[in-house]
C-alpha cells in the first residue's frame, strides 16, 4: 500500500474546516474520516498488482559504452482498469550516469485484460553481466488517493561487452597483413616463409628462389613462391592475478589487456591462424579453443565480459601447464601480464624454459604512464622523491624486461592507449619474419 | 533523459484476451510477483506482535500494581494512610456527591456554586496571584476548608487571622494529640475530642476558634451570610490512618458535609504554575488555530507515509576495488621522504639519467649499468665540458641533505638538456 501526495493535500484543507467551523476532536474527525474512507476505497477498488503478468524482451548485450534497450509487457488480465507507476528496477551500474532515476520509471494505463509495452533504456558503465532487480507496480486506486503496491522478479540479464575501442586500429593492420600476404599489388615479391606455389621464372625474380630440381621436371625455369604462414596457433593468455587489478587511469589493467587481446584474436583470425584464450590466476578462469574463424570474436567477447581481475598471486606454475596443455604444438603464446620484478621474477621465469623450448612468447604489459609523470614531476622536495621512487620502479621494469629479452622473450610494455595496437604490430612482425 | 512513457498498443486478438482475462494457475508468469500476501505477512510477524502484545500486558500490569503510591497525601482516591478515601466513603454514604477538580477554572467554579463544600488541601502551593484571584471569586454560599494555610493564604481567604508563632521563619508546628474542642462551633461540639494539630492561629475579630494547643487554636471558622471559610492546622483527621480515631470520623463530616456536594481541589503540583503576570502571544490565538494545527498534524503524519514509501527497494549491487597501479611506488616515495634517503634517491635519478644519456649518445648498455668511463668522456666531448666536472655530476658523491638532493637534480636535467640540444 502507498499513499499519494494527494491525500496529505486534503487533510491539510481539511485543516482549514477544523480551524474555521469546528474546532474541536469532532471536527478532526469530520475532517480525517472522508480522506481514510477515499483511501480505503482506492485500496479496493485499484487494479490489483500480484494477478498482473510481466514479460520481458530486448537486448541481451551491448558493448561497453553503447546503449541497450529493454521491454516489459505488462499484461493486466483484471477486470479493472491499471493505472500504475512502475518501476523497472537495475544495478546502479546498468544506467547512464544520471538517468537512473528518469529512465527506470514508467507511467502507464493498461485497460482491463489488455497489455502494454514499456521501454526501458540502459547504458551499462560497467563490463559485465547486469541482472534486473525487481520491477516494483504501484497500482492506484480510482481517486487517487492511495495505491497498492507490490514486486514483481522478472528476471533478465544484458551483458555488456568489452568495449574493444582498438577495433578502429584493426583496418591499418589488415591492410599491413594484405602486403604481407602479396594480396595487394606490391613490387617487391611476397614475403614469408611458407611455401605457396611454382610459377615460371620471370626476369626480375630472385635466382635464389628458382627451384632447380622442379626446373629440372619441366622444360622452363621454375621459380618458388611464397607467402606469410598460414595456419598457425595463437595462444592469448591473460594473467587475471592481482597486478591485473591495479588501475592505470580510470581502468584497471585487465581491460587494457583484454582490448589488446581482443584486437589480437580479430587480426590473427583474419590472417588465417588459429586464435585459442586462456585467463589465469590460481585457476583456470577461461579456456577457449578451436573455434572456427567466424566464431572466434564473438565467443572471446562473451567470455571476456565477465572476466574480473582476482585479487590472489598468479600461480605461474600452473599457468604454464595449462598454457601447454592448450598449445601441444609449436604456437605463439602471447601473455598479458605485468611486469613487477617480484611476480616475474619468482613466478615466470622458472617457468618460462617449458614455454620457450617450443613455442614463440610474447610478453606484453600495461605500463602506468602515470609512473612518467612521477618520474618528470620537479620541484619540491616531495616530488623530487616521487620521481626517484619512479625511476627505481622504472629501472625495476626495464631489468624485468631485458631478463625475459635474454630468456626468449618478446618484450612490449606499453601503456593502455597504444597496447594493443603494439601487441597487434609485433604479431605482424613476427608473421613477416617467419617466426611463428 | 525523460522517463520513457511511450507505451506501444500491443494487438489483443480475441484469444489473447480470453486468455488474459482467464489465465491458466499454473502460468509461469503468474508466479513473478514477490510481494508477501497477508498469510506469509501475519505467519512472520505474529510472534512479534504476540511479544508486543504480552509487552504490554506485562506494562500494564505493573503499572496497575505500582500505580496505588503515586497519589498525594489527603488525596480522596488513594486508600493509603495518608488519602481520605475512607472519610469520601463515609460522606457518600450520607448521599454527598464528591467529585475532584483539578483546574484553577473548576475551582473558581466550585467556589461560585452555591450548596458546594470546596477543600484546598495544599493552599500554600498556590501563588499568591492564584490565591488573589480565588479571593476574588464571588463566592456562593458554601464552604471552603483550607487544610493547613499558610500566612499568604490566611491574608487573602481569611484576611485578620494570623498563623501564630511566626514572627518571621517558618511556623512552629505541633504535634497532632486528641484535644478537647473547647468552643461553640456546632460541628466541633458534635464531635468532642479529637486529634489535631499542625499550624496553631490568631484567631480574628469574628472567627471562632477551636481545638487550642498552647492557646492557639488549630481550627478556625468564619461565617458570613451563608458563606464560610474553615482553616484546619492539620489534615490529620481527615486522613485513613486516623479517621476512626477519637471524634475525627464526626469532625470530617461535619466539616465536609455540611452540603450537598464535595469538590476537592486537586491540580497537578508537580506542574510548573502558569504564568500569569502578563498575557502571552498564545493567549491571543483563537482556540481553532489549535485544532487546526492538530488537523495539520494528521496531514503531516499523511505527507510522511506518502514520502516514506518508496517504489521498490534500493538495488545494491558488488563494487569493484580500486587499486592503483602506482600505489607501490607512491608508497616508495613516501618511505625515501621519511628515511631520508637522500644517497638513494640520488643513486636511482642518476642511474635513469645515465640510462638516457647512453641511448641518446649510442653508447651501448649491455649489462646492466653503462661504463662510466666512456659515457663521461663522450657527455665531455659533446658539450665540451671538462670530464671531471661530467663524473661529478653522474657518478659524485651521494647528496646528505634535500638542498643538495634538489641541486643534483637540477645539475643532472640540465645535463640531459645539454646533450639532446646542444
Amino acid at each position: 500500500m502507498a499513499l499519494t501526495g494527494r491525500t496529505a493535500l486534503l487533510a491539510a484543507l481539511g485543516a482549514l474546516v477544523v480551524g474555521l467551523v469546528l474546532p474541536s476532536w469532532t471536527g478532526i474527525a469530520v475532517a480525517t474520516l472522508p480522506v481514510l474512507l477515499g483511501v480505503l476505497a482506492d485500496l479496493a477498488l485499484a487494479a490489483p498488482v500480484r494477478s498482473l503478468r510481466l514479460e520481458r524482451g530486448g537486448d541481451t548485450s551491448v558493448r561497453l559504452g553503447e546503449d541497450a534497450t529493454v521491454e516489459l509487457t505488462v499484461t493486466n488480465p483484471s477486470r479493472r482498469p491499471l493505472r500504475a507507476r512502475i518501476r523497472d528496477a537495475w544495478p546502479p551500474s546498468a544506467w547512464r550516469p544520471g538517468t537512473a532515476f528518469a529512465a527506470s520509471r514508467h507511467t502507464v494505463t493498461v485497460p482491463a485484460g489488455e497489455r502494454r509495452r514499456l521501454t526501458t533504456p540502459l547504458g551499462p558503465t560497467r563490463r559485465g553481466d547486469h541482472h534486473a532487480a525487481k520491477v516494483t507496480v504501484r497500482s492506484l486506486g480510482p481517486l487517487g488517493l492511495a495505491a497498492r503496491q507490490g514486486s514483481h522478479t522478472v528476471p533478465w540479464t544484458v551483458r555488456a561487452l568489452p568495449p574493444f575501442t582498438s577495433r578502429k586500429h584493426l583496418p591499418s593492420r589488415l591492410a599491413r597483413l594484405r602486403e604481407l600476404d602479396g594480396r595487394t599489388s606490391v613490387l617487391t615479391r611476397g614475403q614469408g616463409t611458407e611455401f605457396d606455389s611454382l610459377r615460371e621464372y620471370l626476369p626480375g625474380d630472385d635466382v635464389r628462389s628458382i627451384d632447380w630440381r622442379a626446373s629440372a621436371r619441366r622444360n622452363t625455369v621454375a621459380v618458388r613462391t611464397w607467402r606469410p604462414e598460414r595456419d598457425r596457433h595463437v595462444l592469448i593468455v591473460l594473467d587475471t592475478g592481482r597486478t591485473s587489478a591495479g588501475r592505470v587511469g580510470d581502468a584497471p589493467r585487465l581491460d587494457a589487456a583484454l582490448d589488446a587481446a581482443l584486437l589480437l584474436a580479430a587480426l590473427a583470425t583474419k590472417a588465417g591462424d588459429r586464435v585459442d584464450l586462456l585467463a589465469h590466476d590460481t585457476r583456470k578462469r577461461i579456456g577457449i579453443a578451436g573455434r572456427t574463424p567466424t566464431d572466434v570474436l564473438p565467443a572471446f567477447t562473451d567470455a571476456l565480459a565477465t572476466l574480473e581481475p582476482a585479487l590472489v598471486e598468479t600461480d605461474f606454475r600452473a599457468l604454464t601447464a595449462n598454457a601447454l596443455r592448450m598449445a601441444p604444438h609449436r604456437s605463439l603464446i602471447v601473455l598479458l601480464t605485468g611486469l613487477d620484478a617480484r611476480p616475474i621474477e619468482e613466478g615466470l621465469l622458472p617457468q618460462l624454459p617449458l614455454l620457450t623450448k617450443r613455442h614463440e612468447v610474447v610478453l606484453a604489459s600495461v605500463a602506468d604512464p602515470r609512473l612518467d609523470e612521477l618520474a618528470a614531476a620537479r620541484g619540491t622536495v616531495q616530488d623530487i622523491y616521487g620521481a626517484a621512487a619512479a625511476e627505481q620502479t622504472r629501472a625495476d621494469r626495464r631489468r624485468t624486461a631485458d631478463r625475459l629479452t635474454r630468456a626468449g622473450v618478446t618484450v612490449l610494455d606499453a601503456p593502455p592507449t597504444t597496447i594493443a595496437p603494439a601487441v597487434a604490430d609485433a604479431y605482424l612482425a613476427l608473421k613477416a619474419a617467419g617466426r611463428l | 533523459m525523460t522517463a520513457t512513457t511511450a507505451t506501444t498498443e500491443l494487438p489483443t486478438g480475441p484469444s489473447d484476451a480470453a486468455e488474459t482475462v482467464a489465465p491458466a494457475p499454473d502460468d509461469a508468469a503468474a508466479h513473478t510477483s514477490v510481494s508477501p500476501t497477508a498469510r506469509t505477512l501475519w505467519r512472520r510477524s505474529r510472534w512479534y506482535l504476540f511479544t508486543a502484545l504480552a509487552l504490554l500486558l506485562v506494562g500494564l500490569l505493573i503499572a496497575g500494581i505500582s500505580g496505588q503510591s503515586t497519589f498525594p497525601a489527603l488525596d480522596p482516591r488513594s486508600g493509603d494512610r495518608e488519602g481520605t478515601l475512607a472519610a469520601v466513603h463515609l460522606l457518600e454514604k450520607r448521599g454527598i456527591t464528591v467529585r475532584t477538580v483539578d483546574t484553577e477554572r473548576d475551582l473558581e467554579a466550585a467556589v461560585r456554586t452555591p450548596g458546594a463544600t470546596v477543600v484546598v488541601p495544599r493552599s500554600d502551593l498556590l501563588s499568591t496571584a492564584q490565591l488573589r484571584r480565588l479571593a476574588a471569586v464571588p463566592r456562593g454560599e458554601g464552604r471552603l476548608v483550607l487544610i493547613a494555610p499558610q500566612q499568604p493564604a490566611l491574608d487573602q481567604l481569611m484576611p485578620g487571622s494570623r498563623v501564630a508563632g511566626q514572627t518571621e521563619g517558618p511556623a512552629n508546628l505541633v504535634d497532632t494529640l486528641t484535644t478537647p474542642a473547647g468552643c461553640t462551633l456546632p460541628e466541633a461540639n458534635r464531635a468532642g475530642s479529637a486529634e489535631l494539630g499542625g499550624l496553631t492561629y490568631l484567631r480574628g475579630a469574628d472567627d471562632t476558634g477551636c481545638y487550642a494547643r498552647h492557646g492557639h487554636p488549630t481550627l478556625l471558622h468564619r461565617a458570613s451570610g451563608g458563606r464560610e471559610t474553615v482553616a484546619l492546622g492539620t489534615g490529620d483527621p481527615l486522613t485513613n490512618d486516623r479517621i476512626a480515631e477519637e471524634g475525627n470520623a464526626s469532625l470530617a463530616l461535619g466539616l465536609l458535609g455540611s452540603r450537598p456536594q464535595l469538590v476537592w481541589y486537586l491540580p497537578d503540583y508537580s506542574a510548573p504554575a502558569p504564568s500569569v503576570a502578563r498575557k502571552s502571544f498564545t493567549d491571543y490565538v483563537p482556540a481553532g488555530w489549535y485544532w487546526a494545527t492538530l488537523q495539520l498534524a494528521v496531514a503531516a503524519g499523511l505527507a510522511a507515509l506518502w514520502r516514506a514509501r518508496r517504489l521498490g527497494p534500493v538495488v545494491t549491487e558488488p563494487l569493484p576495488v580500486v587499486v592503483r597501479a602506482t600505489e607501490t611506488t607512491e608508497g616508495r616515495a613516501r618511505l625515501y621522504q621519511r628515511a631520508r634517503a637522500h644517497g638513494r634517491a640520488a643513486d636511482a635519478l642518476r642511474r635513469a639519467a645515465r640510462h638516457r644519456l647512453a641511448a641518446a649518445l649510442g653508447i651501448p648498455a649491455t649489462t646492466g649499468d653503462v661504463p662510466e668511463a666512456a659515457l663521461c668522456a663522450a657527455v665531455a666531448a659533446r658539450l665540451g665540458h671538462p670530464a671531471a666536472d661530467v663524473q661529478q655530476v653522474l657518478y659524485g658523491p651521494a647528496p646528505t641533505d634535500d638542498a643538495a638532493l634538489l641541486r643534483l637534480t637540477d645539475d643532472l636535467d640540465a645535463l640531459e638538456r645539454q646533450v639532446r640540444q646542444p
